[in-house]
């Protein structure tokens, strides 16, 4: 009987290190040939539009959706205490450091991310990713390379997008229904905020781009098992990078703050 | 010495050994036509070829290179030598026949948009698929999609061609077009290439050698007058066709005699 549980427990330590191990491999392999030859300039822009100007709708309309819910919750909250004014000062910070950085890699996470592994999912499945060593070319390079590199540069910024938008989302609720002054509520939003905040944004969205390409590329090159094998690799791609961009967050948050 | 040198090769997944033990000599210019029933190991047997697998133990060589040994660089310096025809054609979905073609060379070599164009539409001739560059693959039939694979895996101009059965899955007369352009390509080209293929007939006009592999093991591997009366009974039951014999390792259902026979 214990020896069953230190079986199982063994197995599945064992198996998460294999899963971690391939992962990092990967990402490795992915980082070293960044730097190969031949650069594929036209896969590269082919990749900034698809991750990139093709996600611009959905980062606008959940960034103003969002800013406009918590703009309401601060108006309400801080309504008990009679201090309404504080409301467009901690919508700018909240926006600024956690609002925007990850609701766009969430949104990005289930856009691009279950993309991606779709798309190499389906590759792999219909050996096109054999098709591509045949032709002596490495499919990091090929695949993971492009789609890192627009995920990296297009997640932060998107990122001052959605920061922007936040501003009006709260501008709407805040200054609109609210009735504070829109002179006011200009000046207060960035009252709390650094460039600092702007850096720690864009580096947590580095971080939360590096991670969405990685996963969903990997979900995608791994795939086994056809049409289930395809259609498991973007919800496990959408599942495993939204967490990790939530943990990563946190200790994101703590080291840069200090 | 041999062009592709499979020695001693054994390959397993899990506890099923698909290959075991398997020698296979081919030879520059050769065409050798591999048979076997489906499970036999045939496409391990190419996928190893291409490193696409790595041996359990033994080895293949490609031009005196042991494929497992090679660096992912000097691995891709071997493939831009091979040129692979898959069985359901792989073909990149979201290119055109065209930038299909044009791929490997677009990557490996530094020719003119002009040159490039040339070459494609070279091969596209020579696999008769010529007005069809502008097509996405989803708009092709299955006979169609193999031909542009073919022109695909010879615009590189490789010395080898690996064929993983060409026309399964196609009508006879398509088969038969398949089976010409092979021949075609052997000819005009003369290329060394391994041929995996059920259809016997094209199997016969293809080959200069014939191999069968039967549970991992390589039967035969002759001339293919001389495979026609090997006496081994799998290589005979394979050729006729037929159920009842060694072949399967389950014993078919009896065979219903009609009515009429009976009366």
């Amino acid at each position: 009987m214990v020896l069953a549980v230190f079986d199982k427990v063994g197995a599945g330590v064992l198996k998460a290190t294999d899963t971690f191990g391939d992962f990092a491999v990967l990402a490795g392999r992915a980082f070293a040939a960044v730097f190969k030859r031949p650069f594929d300039g036209k896969n590269l822009l082919n990749q900034f539009q698809s991750v990139g100007v093709n996600s611009i709708p959905v980062v606008v309309l959940t960034s103003l959706a969002v800013s406009m819910v918590f703009a309401v919750q601060l108006a309400f909250g801080f309504k008990q205490f009679q201090a309404e004014g504080l409301a467009s000062q901690v919508e700018g910070l909240a926006v600024m450091r956690e609002l925007a950085p990850v609701i766009t890699g969430l949104m990005l996470a289930g856009r691009i991310g279950s993309a991606m592994a779709a798309e190499l999912g389906t590759m792999q499945v219909t050996e096109q990713i054999d098709a591509l060593e045949c032709l002596a070319t490495d499919p990091i390079h090929y695949l993971f390379v492009p789609r890192l590199l627009a995920s990296m540069v297009v997640v932060p910024l998107l990122t001052v997008v959605s920061v922007y938008i936040g501003f009006w989302g709260g501008y709407l609720i805040l200054v609109g229904v609210e009735g504070q002054s829109a002179y006011v509520y200009g000046n207060e939003f960035y009252k709390l905020l650094a460039f600092k905040d702007l850096r720690i944004a864009i580096y947590k969205a580095l971080v939360f781009g590096t991670i969405i390409a990685l996963v969903g590329c990997w979900k995608g090159y791994r795939t086994q098992g056809g049409a289930e094998g395809v259609g498991n690799a973007p919800t496990s791609s959408v599942v495993t990078s939204s967490l990790w961009i939530l943990i990563s967050d946190f200790f994101l948050t703590k080291l840069l703050l200090v | 010495m041999a062009v592709i040198d499979v020695v001693n090769l054994s390959k397993a997944f899990g506890p099923k050994v698909v290959l075991s033990n398997v020698n296979l000599q081919v030879e520059e210019g050769e065409s050798l036509v591999v048979l076997g029933g489906s499970g036999t190991g045939k496409t391990v047997l190419l996928r190893n070829i291409m490193g696409l697998l790595t041996p359990d133990s033994g080895y293949v060589a490609v031009e005196g290179k042991i494929i497992a040994q090679l660096s992912r660089d000097e691995l891709f310096t071997v493939r831009q030598s091979i040129g692979m025809c898959f069985q359901m054609a792989a073909l990149f979905d979201s290119m055109t026949v065209f930038e299909n073609v044009a791929f490997g060379l677009r990557r490996h070599h530094k020719m003119t948009e002009a040159e490039i164009r040339a070459r494609v539409e070279e091969c596209l001739t020579m696999v008769g698929m010529k007005e069809t560059e502008k097509l996405k693959p989803a708009e092709l039939s299955g006979g169609m999609k193999r031909r542009v694979g073919f022109a695909r895996a010879i615009a590189l101009k490789p010395k080898i061609l690996l064929f993983d059965e060409p026309t399964t899955g196609l009508d006879p007369v398509m088969t038969d077009v398949i089976g010409r352009i092979i021949l075609d390509l052997k000819h005009e080209l003369g290329i060394t290439s391994i041929t995996i293929t059920h259809d016997l007939k094209s199997a016969f006009e293809i080959a200069d050698r014939i191999a069968l592999l039967f549970r991992g093991e390589c039967l035969a591997c002759e001339a293919p007058e001389v495979f026609k009366v090997n006496p081994n009974p799998v290589i005979q039951q394979f050729l006729r066709g037929d159920a009842d014999g060694p072949f399967l390792l389950d014993p078919p259902p009896p065979k219903r005699i009609p009515k009429e026979a009976h009366a």
